[in-house]
């Protein structure tokens, strides 16, 4: 799953079949009410340059208020989206391709630009407790590095 | 309805909630395989408390149980924990359970129709 080789991985892609057709997934991802059903609320309009937000659980802890600050970066209709991706100490961006096949549609997401040298980024993990983050979870970075050589 | 797989490792953030399950793991990380007996003692727990805790770790596949004559034997495995040392792995159970919303949606007929007209319609009636 993750090149380790180069170090913490910075990105995250997902790769979803979808049995309805590219226009479909397409209002589902640029129709605010039909994206807020799936995804957050939000304000977005699929205009290039558009600023919105998606509203969410804030986590304190992270210095995340709950909200996402977006801009639309492309549009290309039924086929790509990007948008900039930014909360709390995040700036990243998000882009969906989709790709008809046979009767329905390969939908690729590509979240990219995470920063792994960022340690509120890692907020994720805090939600596992104390104790875990620190000499355990070395410990066992450690000990995949090993299993992994 | 959407047949989407149970992302990988929910059960393993679920057992690595608990702190006494994460000391049950350093110790077999840090002394090797051990039976639930000796496990017990150096908890100050009783047996059954640890081996309740084992069997969430178990079924976690965190740790493998191997019988040696009466006793069991409970060895660390690695493999789930790679997902957990991936510190992005919770944004992709994120986007993972987002888009099984997505795929219901879908399902549900919500976006079917007046395709290739991306203006938006009025606010659909609730859920």
């Amino acid at each position: 799953m993750t090149g380790r080789d180069g170090g913490a991985r910075t990105a995250i892609h997902v790769d979803e079949f979808l049995g309805h057709p590219p226009a479909a997934v397409w209002r589902a991802l640029t129709e605010p009410d039909l994206l807020a059903r799936w995804l957050m609320p939000n304000d977005f309009a699929p205009v290039v340059g558009h600023e919105f937000t998606f509203s969410a659980v804030p986590l304190p802890d992270a210095g995340f208020d709950g909200v996402v600050r977006c801009r639309v970066l492309a549009v290309e209709p039924a086929r790509l989206l990007r948008i900039g991706w930014r909360g709390g100490s995040l700036d990243t961006t998000v882009t969906w391709r989709l790709v008809p096949e046979g009767q329905g549609t390969r939908l690729l997401l590509d979240h990219e630009g995470f920063d792994p040298d960022d340690p509120l980024q890692q907020h994720a993990l805090r939600g596992l407790g104390g104790g875990w983050r620190g000499r355990l979870l070395a410990r066992l970075r450690e000990l995949l590095d090993a299993l992994a050589a | 309805m959407p047949r989407t797989p149970a992302p990988a490792g929910p059960d393993v953030f679920g057992a690595l909630a608990n702190p006494t399950r994460r000391d049950l793991l350093q110790a077999l990380l840090e002394r090797g395989p051990q039976p639930a007996q000796s496990l017990a003692a150096r908890f100050d727990m009783a047996r059954p408390s640890v081996s309740e805790h084992l069997r969430v770790l178990r079924e976690a596949g965190l740790v493998e149980e191997r019988r040696a004559g009466r006793q069991r034997i409970y060895r660390l495995e690695a493999e789930p924990l790679r997902e957990v040392a991936d510190w992005l792995a919770p944004y992709e159970r994120f986007w993972r359970d987002r888009l099984a919303g997505l795929r219901e949606l879908l399902d549900s007929g919500a976006a079917d129709g007046a395709v290739g007209s991306p203006a938006p319609g009025p606010p659909e009636a609730g859920r």
